[in-house]
């Protein structure tokens, strides 16, 4: 199980970092959650929910599940399904100090776009409170998406991604195949049409 | 007729001296180079001479193992180090590490180290350690003492190996494979900002703070509009443990700065690229320079000097933030070079 440190002394506050990784296909998500030290206790009783002093897979799991659940993610409009990967939560003690971080890693799928300019909407829609937050989208490994811009809210809990995606080349490719025989075809027969015996007028 | 031979000759006389200055320049570089390595795995020796084999054996780890990675801005025991401790060690021990860090940086990295350390003393003297949570885990411990050293891999001129230095608010990754030199990723940071020591105001990241803001006012309204984030950053988004992460870069790219600016952007990136030996961070400075055009500048928070503003500086082969943690009087910053964190260039065939 990963157990991350989080690189921040934050006492009263519950840092939930995220990160997105936006593919033509698909969005990862990846959120590093940290409780400071203060408010540790009253965030690690949510996560251990039988408060025997760990946390266990199946917990670690509900909770990221939760958290979750106040994640809406969107493309143009249209709401995507965000499904966990896996979670892995530290030490309890290390999070009762406040320094180490729980991580979450969920992923959606996007339906098919065409070509061009698109919206990829996150926010995180829990209550706040305790809460600051980062939201980041990684550069794309995928060089058919190229951000434009970034927009944001002044605490982070929205980010608005503008990117263009381009054609895939493969499909292109594919669909470039039926247009070529088509294309032989017309040449072989107009060459065959010129060729051929010509009847005594 | 004449003389425009005697042009022609004038001129090939002129690039046979360039072309000679050039190549004297490169060896000199080269030279310099090798010279600091030398210098650099001699200290290291120095080290490992005045230690006995089991402070030899704490002190040197495998190239290829995890330590490489384990560092943090955190005291310890929150974040747990292994490798050499400062308050482990004899005075000519202690004194021999001290020597070697001088000799790996520049001297005002060298002197920004010390000033961290030092820092630490004043929190470990003015914050009472301990504050065992429920968990009943130990309080941290600060102070110049809480310092570790670590090889990874073995001291050598020709094969890579890192040196590692680090403790509360600062990680020094050194990785240098033969006449090659990379500090990144490493994080200076201070806690408190501001403290006296011998009578005189010691400020860790004071450069680093008055530059920026310096650059940050000298942009005009149209240029500041761009480089302004219209939202707060709490924190390092690139800082322990996201290696291999890049983000999408924001700001006002170097490209629409003017010249004058531009010099005050690469004087603020030479307070993370310069903390190495200068024999390493001119070169270092000189492939930052070649990317400018592609460099980012972002700015999130007042822009009045004394407030607590975070900055990013981000290129092809860079990334520098610093971020104020709530307070002008702790602040963590990170260097990272997407294209050779730890070395990656030179030791990735």
């Amino acid at each position: 199980m990963w157990a991350g440190v989080s690189s921040a002394h934050r006492r009263d506050e519950y840092l939930q970092a995220a990160r997105l990784a936006i593919d033509p296909d698909r969005v990862e998500l990846t959120l590093d959650l940290t409780p400071g030290i203060a408010v540790a206790e009253r965030v690690l009783r949510t996560i251990d929910g039988d408060a025997d002093g760990s946390i266990s897979a199946g917990e670690a799991r509900a909770y990221a599940e939760d958290v979750l659940r106040a994640i809406a993610l969107d493309v143009d409009g249209t709401p995507l399904r965000v499904a966990l990967v896996d979670s892995a939560a530290p030490a309890i003690d290390a999070m009762l100090r406040g320094e180490a971080a729980m991580r979450i890693h969920a992923s959606a799928a996007i339906p098919r776009l065409a070509p061009g300019l698109h919206h990829l909407r996150y926010r995180h829609t829990d209550s706040g409170g305790i809460g600051v937050y980062l939201a980041n989208v990684l550069v794309p490994a995928s060089d058919r998406v190229i951000v434009a811009a970034q927009r944001r809210d002044v605490d982070q809990r929205e980010l608005v991604v503008e990117y263009n995606l381009r054609g895939d080349p493969t499909s292109r490719a594919r669909a470039g195949v039926p247009v070529g025989l088509a294309g032989a075809l017309v040449l072989i027969a107009n060459l065959w049409w010129r060729r051929r015996p010509r009847e005594a007028a | 007729m004449r003389s425009v031979h005697r042009i022609a000759t004038l001129v090939s006389i002129g690039l046979l001296v360039a072309a000679a200055a050039a190549g004297r320049g490169q060896r000199g570089l080269a030279n310099a180079q090798a010279d600091a390595v030398a210098r650099i795995v001699a200290a290291a020796q120095g080290v490992l001479t005045t230690l006995d084999e089991a402070g030899r054996a704490k002190v040197q780890f495998p190239f290829g193992g995890p330590q490489k990675s384990r560092w943090s801005n955190l005291p310890s025991p929150m974040f747990q180090r292994t490798g050499l401790r400062l308050a482990d060690l004899a005075p000519t021990e202690r004194a021999a590490v001290m020597t070697l860090l001088s000799t790996a940086l520049s001297r005002d990295g060298y002197r920004k180290v010390v000033d961290i350390m030092r820092g630490d003393e004043v929190l470990r003297t003015t914050q009472a350690s301990g504050g065992a949570g429920r968990g009943g885990g130990r309080g941290p411990t600060f102070g110049e003492n809480e310092y570790y050293l670590a090889f990874v891999g073995t001291p050598s001129a020709t094969a890579p190996w890192m040196l590692q230095f680090g403790g509360h608010h600062l990680a020094i990754n050194l990785t240098l494979a033969g006449s090659q030199a990379t500090m990144a990723p490493s994080l200076p940071a201070a806690q408190p900002a501001t403290y006296t020591f011998e009578g005189r105001t010691v400020r860790p990241l004071g450069n680093e703070n008055d530059k920026a803001f310096a650059l940050i006012n000298a942009l005009d309204a149209s240029q500041r509009a761009q480089a302004i984030l219209g939202y707060r950053v709490a924190d390092l988004v690139l800082g322990p443990g996201q290696d291999g992460r890049l983000i999408q870069p924001e700001g006002i790219r170097a490209s629409a700065l003017a010249a004058a600016q531009q010099t005050m952007l690469m004087e603020l990136v030479r307070e993370w690229a310069g903390i190495m030996s200068d024999a390493f961070a001119e070169p270092r400075m000189a492939e930052i320079k070649t990317n400018l055009a592609n460099t980012y500048f972002a700015w999130s928070g007042p822009t009045t000097n004394g407030s607590a503003a975070y900055f990013r500086v981000q290129g092809p082969t860079l990334v520098v933030e610093y971020a104020p943690q709530n307070s002008v009087d702790h602040i963590h910053t990170i260097y990272r070079d997407p294209t050779n964190d730890y070395g990656a260039k030179y030791t990735t065939k």
